[in-house]
């Protein structure tokens, strides 16, 4: 598909951007951090996201009113994917710019906006996501954690988990049960938490891996003032829901070319080893770039439809399963790159059962291990099912 | 995504396929295989729809012709449409003067054709005068029982239009009752030069098949999730088992990417025909094959009958399976040209 010169331009800027910036002090974060990497240069991970935020390269799809640049969804996905083409970083911003950011644009007043957006659009201000607990997996409405309004403070008691970046993070948006004798998701709302306070403690969590990414984070009577509640009262699943779609897979492109990258390490290590030789190994390689392809392509394909069902009448013809497009993208995604994480064990043959000193893996040890988080984390592959089924395919609940 | 017009022959197309069958593959009473074909032609014009209007046809492209073929193929309406469209297609871009003769009797649905591309075929060409000779025997040629005219040549060469009555044309039994085969002898069958090449009409076929498929496949979904939604056992409605549930999920999803993977062949550019065609008919022919075999086993004892939709759908997905390269070489070509070794 041709690109518009709009498009090819700023593709152009993007990229000249990246060359320009990605280099010097920044150059040692080329490849660096991400899922399975979090732990990694963080310090200049957090100084590379100010970079980005002087550039006016966070918030590309906000409205200008609110200090973004009001781009359309295929301009983002170039960003993305230029992003990723040159290395660029895991982010430390990804929480505020595309989990709070979208909540705040939807559900939060113009003074809320006018406090939370700028420190996302700069890059100054890290964000971490306060929804999974102890208690709380998988039935995310099941949160225990209770915040109550006391001298005009709300006062959090409770313990989150698998929270990413906790330990750099400044702020927390938190689920939290404000009416205690309302049922499930009900009495849920979405607070705003500063994390650095005596009322929080965090603790890494080390992984299968070895590393930590993820933490636990305790809250003994934290707090946080009134304003900073994101819609009223009993709002909190409402507002949380409402932005899981929001993005619609634009950074999922950006993923796209990441996991191009390591299909090809995957690759050079199977020429490296001479497993490329053996039919199952070559056979496997080839479907692992089919697949590749095949995400691409129905990534795309999902972005380019309507956001609601019947807005634009027989343009798209016949969804599968209407509505639930980002969990098929997550389906997708999480199921090839777990294949390409066996692949690149498989690949290397013997040598994938060593580790080095304190055990430091490699980089097919890493793939292999970390990609058992994917089907996991961010809805598992069992829930995502959940959601097709029930929302995409009309089946009853059981 | 459809153009409105595409959408509006999408619609049309799929209203005439509902009056014209029974069931998947079964025609409708008082309905033949003949008059199908001649009403699709000539009240629908779809074996046109990729020729140019000057010769009789309604200007669209591969595009219009995978919407047709689409919607065919959710129901698996027993019509040699593909392989027809596609001479059209194919016709189209080769030679002026043999393309004047040919896509009028096509485009009105006079003339049906077949793609017998074997690597068993040799060709004698004396160039524009004297003429060509096609000799070899092509097997498995799709839609080749009802072909009045044939476009046979080996792989790597350029495709000559032959007609039926010069070539022994033996049907064959096939597993897939809804489309039909024959095995095509030619012995120094006088043949025509179209100028087009043999290597990018497989491509095409495939690009079209793998069209076919992703809507069959989301066809038999779309019936396995309505009889999980009825069906009881147990005082429930069999649809709320997660265990059933899932794997409808499951299939979502690579119907979901078969559509989308599809639609890639069918809109790629000349540079990247031939992997995009040929690795879309691996993953649309396997998500199709499983999506059968789904719906047979979700579907119970009913759907191990005779009389129940499902195995014409598992005997089409299997035989677009292993025909226009099997599983197997297809993945082994994609290696190839993505220069994987």
């Amino acid at each position: 598909m041709a690109e518009t010169t709009g498009a090819a331009q700023f593709r152009a800027e993007i990229r000249r951007w990246l060359a320009d910036n990605l280099t010097g002090e920044f150059a040692p974060l080329v490849g660096r951090g991400g899922p399975g990497w979090e732990h990694e240069l963080v310090a200049e991970r957090l100084a590379w996201e100010r970079r980005l935020g002087q550039g006016r390269l966070i918030g590309l799809g906000w409205p200008a009113s609110d200090g973004g640049r009001g781009l359309p969804w295929s301009w983002q996905a170039i960003f993305h994917e230029e992003y990723a083409r040159a290395g660029g970083p895991g982010r430390t911003g990804h929480m505020g710019e595309q989990l709070l950011g979208p909540a705040l644009l939807a559900f939060g007043t113009p003074e809320q906006k006018a406090r939370f957006l700028p420190g996302i659009l700069s890059g100054t201000q890290v964000w971490c996501q306060g929804y999974s607990e102890p208690g709380a997996g998988s039935d995310l409405a099941a949160v225990a954690t209770r915040a109550e309004l006391r001298d005009g403070q709300w006062h959090l008691h409770g313990q989150k988990v698998w929270t990413s970046l906790a330990h750099i993070a400044d702020w927390c948006f938190v689920l939290a049960r404000t009416a205690p004798q309302a049922r499930r998701h009900r009495g849920l709302s979405y607070l705003l938490v500063p994390m650095r306070q005596p009322g929080v403690t965090v603790r890494p969590i080390v992984q299968l891996t070895g590393t930590s990414e993820f933490n636990e984070v305790f809250f003994d009577d934290a707090r946080t003032d009134a304003g900073a509640m994101i819609g009223a009262p009993g709002d909190g699943w409402r507002v949380a829901m409402g932005t899981l779609g929001v993005e619609r897979g634009a950074s999922t492109i950006g993923l796209q070319a990441g996991f191009s990258r390591q299909f090809e390490d995957v690759l050079a290590t199977a020429r490296r080893a001479g497993t490329i030789g053996q039919p199952d190994i070559a056979a496997r390689i080839t479907d692992a770039w089919i697949g590749l392809q095949v995400m691409r392509y129905t990534v795309a394909a999902i972005a380019g439809e309507p956001d609601e069902p019947g807005t634009q009448p027989g343009a798209a013809p016949d969804r599968v399963a209407p509505g639930t497009e980002p969990s098929i993208a997550k389906l997708l995604w999480a199921t090839w790159h777990q294949r390409l994480g066996e692949l690149a064990a498989d690949a290397s043959g013997p040598d994938a059962t060593l580790a080095g000193p304190g055990y430091e893996l490699p980089g097919a040890q890493r793939l292999l291990l970390f990609t058992r988080a994917d089907t996991i984390y961010g809805g598992s592959n069992e829930i995502q099912r959940n959601i097709i089924a029930e929302r995409g395919l009309g089946l009853p609940r059981g | 995504m459809d153009t409105p017009e595409q959408a509006a022959l999408r619609q049309v197309v799929r209203d005439f396929c509902a009056r014209h069958t029974a069931s998947p593959g079964v025609l409708a009473d008082g309905v033949t295989a003949a008059s199908t074909w001649q009403r699709l032609a000539g009240e629908l014009g779809l074996p046109g729809l990729a020729i140019g209007e000057r010769h009789g046809g309604m200007g669209g492209g591969l595009a219009e012709v995978a919407v047709a073929a689409q919607e065919l193929g959710r129901v698996l309406l027993p019509v040699p449409y593909l392989s027809t469209a596609l001479a059209g297609v194919v016709l189209g871009r080769g030679s002026q003067e043999l393309a004047a003769r040919l896509l009028p009797g096509l485009a009105r649905g006079e003339v049906t054709a077949a793609l017998a591309v074997d690597g068993q075929l040799t060709v004698r060409d004396d160039g524009p005068t004297g003429g060509a000779l096609v000799r070899g025997q092509a097997r498995h040629v799709l839609d080749g029982a009802e072909a009045s005219l044939f476009l046979a040549g080996s792989p790597a060469g350029r495709l000559y239009a032959v007609r039926a009555a010069d070539a022994a044309v033996a049907p064959a039994g096939t597993l897939d009752q809804s489309r039909t085969q024959a095995t095509v002898t030619f012995s120094d069958a006088t043949a025509i030069a179209t100028g087009a090449d043999a290597g990018r009409a497989v491509s095409l076929l495939r690009a079209l098949l793998a069209a076919e498929s992703a809507a069959a496949a989301q066809r038999c979904l779309e019936v396995t999730v309505g009889y999980l939604k009825t069906r009881s056992q147990f005082g429930r409605v069999i649809g709320s088992f997660q265990a059933l549930r899932h794997r409808c999920a499951d299939l979502a999803v690579e119907v979901t990417a078969a559509r989308a993977t599809a639609a890639a062949a069918i809109a790629a550019g000349p540079a990247e025909l031939e992997v995009t065609a040929a690795l879309a008919k691996l993953y649309c022919a396997d998500v199709f094959w499983h999506a059968a075999a789904e719906m047979i086993q979700l579907h119970g004892g009913i759907g191990f009958t005779w009389e129940h939709q499902a195995h014409r759908y598992l005997k089409r997905a299997k035989t677009t399976q292993l025909l226009l390269g099997t599983p197997g070489e297809l993945r082994a070509l994609v290696g190839d040209l993505a220069g994987l070794g």
